[in-house]
């Protein structure tokens, strides 16, 4: 077991309703905090040496690396499973819903859709590197405030597209949001919540939803 | 209705930070050490027996470490296929004759699975896919519900194609009161019609996938489900092992939709080739794989005929309805909707049937959406045959008494379509004159109201307190997306009376969490909302009687009520207003105003109950306008597995929604909390085909309504 699961293993049912409680609090704790990832930390998945691989250097959220690839890996997962930045999901692994989109040198793409070996001397900005273990950007912060992601999965996707379209368009309208996200599906169909915080983080006035405030 | 003090007030998740930064865990982002991954091998056929499978290429590929297939792993997924949908029933595992298999041969539809393979990465355990060799036997196959039920039809099972109950009894589902033979003799008016529904994925955007690993005889399971306990049951009861040996984790999922309060037989897969290959093994769906080899919403069809009054109150109501389940029936097949009006004479008789489709089974508001899409297209375009505004006619009609007998704990609906009506402007919205707009963009206006169940029942909560006043609430929800944890936190601050800040929830960990009821039906505040009242009323009486707990000592709290409702029915109740604008050369239609209305009883966050009305009503959109898991009628072969093609709503086809609540507290469930997570799908496809009727004068019948049936209509 490394500190990467999302639980602890050690606390049973049982010695819960003896009412070992002290250890319980400890794993109630631990509860809120064990999701945390560690960005590179120890690779998961190794690379095959006998299929094509190459060594591409790149900078992730901030940090220049060199890393070995196999040539057959999409940029998704070079970044989830390589990298252990399990915050770019996989909804369709085929350029059909956005899950997976990430910021290449500040344009947002696929990650699913592009190789590895492309990301040779390219910058790459995933969602954990939105506030990179910092304060929330606003636009996150809109996010949490106008309860954007209710599942949550195609919510980094949302986040990356948005966070491209408020660098080239500070003050985007409605319909700009709408035009920009088209291509990040919400089957939750959250939508509309979406839409309110990208315009409200770009200091617009909240527009789509009415009645519950 | 009282205000309270945490409960009622807009509250930003417990975990929204979490879901904004890429910490949230979700099942696929487990690594554990010297896992394997694993892929499944599905049928391309839609009906074949299974002659010989040789798996010995893909055996000898360097990394393969495991392959199972029927012969091999002969395990029932118990429940994948219990008639009648009784999937929690281990008595119906045992005696029903339609036993579903993790493994099936033959196999009865496309994306069946065949085999799967557990290898050192991804990529050899597609690569050790594409050499195992399948000798099939084709067999003849039926699509369609009303053509499986002709005496020629492909027999699917050896019994016939009628979907059998939890009897082993090829029943029909039906209703009946009064003599409804007799009132269509002799009423002024009578009218009949067909609707029909189609094959809706839950299209969830987190794929399904599992991982598990084996502890000695212990199971840890991590999978998307709504239902941890269930889910552990279900596992255990499959697999032949005790309850206490399966650990079922789930702390993030990427939505639910319905069908995930149970294991499915991907967990199943994933926790045998674990075992097989002596390593945890992680199992990806692809997209196409989540298409094809899960569940979605039953197709209907639906045969109407109505008598009415020349006053236009309401006399018979008969329905023929078919349901297409898949070779399968994995849920119940019902189509809902007559109770929705006052009536004396009602005939009722739903067929559920076998096909050689991907298996049907519940989906948000199993039988609902798609039967009021049918009952409220049909009323409403009686109502214009009679020349009255369907609202009026709505009014005068609509249930006020369960199934015209038994009353409900309380009655809001009218409230909520005059409401709507308000809000939405119907009198100048709405076209007494159908089609009337002069132009190529015509407008209209449609409605729809719905009562949809609250009911009661069984759930459990445990709550501790330590010395320094931190409590812990124990529940056993995973959060599919509606926000339980945050949910189950308020109720439990607003019973402490302390801040939402000094309670800690632990969810979504058998190991950890007593049972909940799991996150289907609407159900989790109602019931473990209502669990966790009794806990914290139990914490209280102890503190009161013990004082706080001082040094390293806790309190601890365990609460499973079994509320009952006695001589009452408790619903829920809404009222959508939608306004199109069609292009009638095109045949594109534009939601251009939605008004949602909702009695949910007391809405425990504003701030999520919100979300879920807006998430639901747009995907309403999607069944109504775009989804269909389109089948090539020669080849059995489904055409529009994944996004693209099902045309899931986008951002630039959700359209605004107005969501407002009428609130109150009947004094049962959670402070009163009602249902809500399905009730906002119910409503969308008929309040938009009613609006198109409005906007273009012509009655559309089938689901989807895509631009070639609109151009078809006024051709
Ligand atoms: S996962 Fe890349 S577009 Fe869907
Ligand atoms: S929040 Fe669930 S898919 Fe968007």
């Amino acid at each position: 077991m490394n500190e990467k699961l999302p639980d602890s293993p050690d606390w049973t049912r049982r010695e819960f309703l003896a009412g070992t409680s002290a250890a319980l609090v400890v794993a109630a704790a631990a509860a809120g905090t064990l999701e945390a990832q560690t960005p590179g930390a120890a690779p998961a998945i190794a690379v095959d040496p006998a299929v094509p691989h190459s060594t591409i250097r790149l900078t992730v959220n901030g940090v220049a690396r060199d890393v070995e690839v196999e040539d057959r890996w999409t940029l998704a997962e070079l970044l989830r499973d390589r990298l252990g930045l399990t915050g770019t999901k996989i909804g369709c692994d085929r350029g059909e819903c956005g899950a997976c989109t990430v910021l290449v040198d500040d344009q947002p793409v696929y990650s699913c859709s592009n190789l590895a070996v492309w990301m040779d001397g390219r910058r790459v900005t995933t969602v954990e590197g939105l506030s990179n273990g910092g304060p929330l950007t606003p636009l996150q912060q809109a996010f949490v405030a106008h309860d954007a992601a209710q599942c949550g999965f195609c919510t980094s996707g949302q986040l990356m597209s948005a966070t491209a379209l408020l660098k080239r368009n500070p003050r985007p309208s409605a319909a700009d949001v709408k035009a920009a996200l088209a291509g990040n599906l919400c089957r939750c169909g959250n939508y509309n919540r979406y839409v309110d915080s990208v315009v409200a983080a770009g200091g617009g006035v909240r527009s789509s939803v009415g009645g519950d405030q | 209705m009282p205000a309270l003090n945490t409960v009622g007030h807009s509250t930003p998740r417990i975990d929204a930070v979490e879901r904004v930064t890429g910490r949230a865990k979700y099942t696929n982002d487990v690594q554990l050490p010297g896992m394997l991954y694993a892929k499944v091998l599905r049928s391309p056929h839609p009906h074949a027996r299974i002659r010989s499978i040789d798996t010995t290429r893909a055996q000898a590929l360097p990394g393969v470490k495991a392959i199972l297939t029927h012969e091999t792993t002969p395990v029932v997924w118990g429940a994948g296929g219990i008639a009648g949908g009784q999937q929690y029933n281990d008595e119906v595992k045992k005696i029903t004759k339609h036993r579903r298999y993790a493994f099936n041969n033959p196999v009865r539809f496309v994306g069946e699975p065949v085999a799967a393979v557990a290898a050192e990465n991804r990529h050899i355990a597609e690569e050790a896919l594409r050499l195992i060799a399948v000798d099939y036997e084709i067999l003849p196959f039926v699509l369609e519900p009303e053509a499986a039920l002709e005496s020629d039809a492909p027999k699917i099972w050896p019994e016939g194609n009628i979907a059998v109950n939890n009897r082993n009894e090829p029943l029909p589902i039906t209703q009946k009161r009064g003599d409804a033979h007799a009132a269509f003799a002799t009423a002024p008016h009578v009218f009949e019609d067909r609707y029909s529904t189609s094959f809706v994925h839950n299209a969830q955007m987190e794929p399904r996938s599992a991982v598990a690993h084996w502890d000695g005889d212990k199971l840890t399971l991590y999978t998307p489900t709504g239902g941890i306990s269930n889910c552990q049951h279900d596992m255990a009861r499959d697999l032949g092992i005790a309850d206490e040996k399966v650990r079922v984790v789930c702390h993030y999922m990427g939505g639910n939709f319905g069908n995930k309060n149970q294991n499915q037989d991907g967990d199943l897969i994933t926790a045998m080739l674990a075992k097989a290959a002596g390593a945890p093994v992680k199992l990806e769906f692809s997209r196409k794989d989540d298409f094809i080899g899960m569940h979605g919403r039953w197709p209907t069809v639906q045969y109407y005929k109505v008598a009415v009054d020349n006053d236009g109150t309401l006399q018979a109501v008969q329905l023929r309805g078919y349901s297409g389940m898949g070779p399968y029936r994995k849920n119940s097949g019902a189509i809902g909707g007559i109770e929705l009006y006052r009536c004396p004479n009602v005939d009722h008789v739903v067929t559920p049937v076998y096909t050689n489709r991907t298996v049907s089974a519940n989906f948000r508001g199993p039988e609902f959406p798609q039967g009021f899409f049918g009952i409220q297209s049909m009323m409403d375009d009686v109502a214009y045959k009679l020349n009255m505004d369907p609202v009026e006619f709505g009014v005068k009609n609509m249930s006020r008494m369960f199934r015209d007998e038994v009353p409900f704990t309380n009655f809001t609906l009218e409230e909520c379509i005059r409401r709507g009506a308000e809000l939405f402007d119907w009198t100048q919205r709405w076209r007494p004159l159908p089609g009337a707009d002069a132009g190529p963009i015509k407008r209209g206006a449609g409605f729809t109201y719905m009562l949809f169940r609250s009911g009661l029942g069984m759930s459990s909560a445990v709550v501790q307190v330590d010395a320094n006043a931190k409590y812990t609430l124990f529940v056993g929800v995973t959060d599919v997306g509606a926000g339980a944890k945050t949910t189950m936190g308020l109720i439990a601050a607003e019973a402490l009376g302390v801040p939402l800040s000094q309670v800690t929830v632990v969810w979504g960990d058998t190991d950890r969490c007593p049972y909940s009821v799991g996150e289907s039906g609407s159900r989790t505040t109602i019931m473990t909302g209502y669990a966790v009242m009794e806990a914290v009323r139990d914490l209280k009486q102890q503190l009161a009687e013990k004082g706080m707990p001082t040094g390293s000592q806790t309190l601890v709290a365990k609460a499973s009520p079994n509320p009952r409702l006695e001589g009452k029915v408790r619903n829920a109740f809404g009222a959508h207003f939608v306004e199109v604008e069609v292009d009638t050369e095109l045949g594109h239609v534009r939601l251009t105003k939605y008004v949602a209305v909702h009695d949910s009883g007391r809405i425990m966050n504003p701030l999520t109950a919100t979300s879920q009305i807006l998430g639901a009503a747009t995907m309403g959109v999607g069944m109504a306008l775009h989804e269909n898991l389109v089948y090539d009628q020669k080849s059995g072969q489904p055409l529009s597995a994944g996004f693209y093609y099902d045309r899931i709503p986008t951002h630039l086809d959700a359209p605004t929604v107005e969501v407002s609540f009428v609130e109150n507290d009947d004094g049962y469930g959670a402070y009163g909390a009602k249902s809500i997570g399905e009730s906002g799908i119910i409503l969308s496809p008929g309040a938009i085909n009613n609006a198109i009727f409005n906007a273009i004068g012509k009655r559309l019948k089938d689901l989807p309504i895509t631009r070639d049936k609109v151009l078809g209509a006024l051709a």
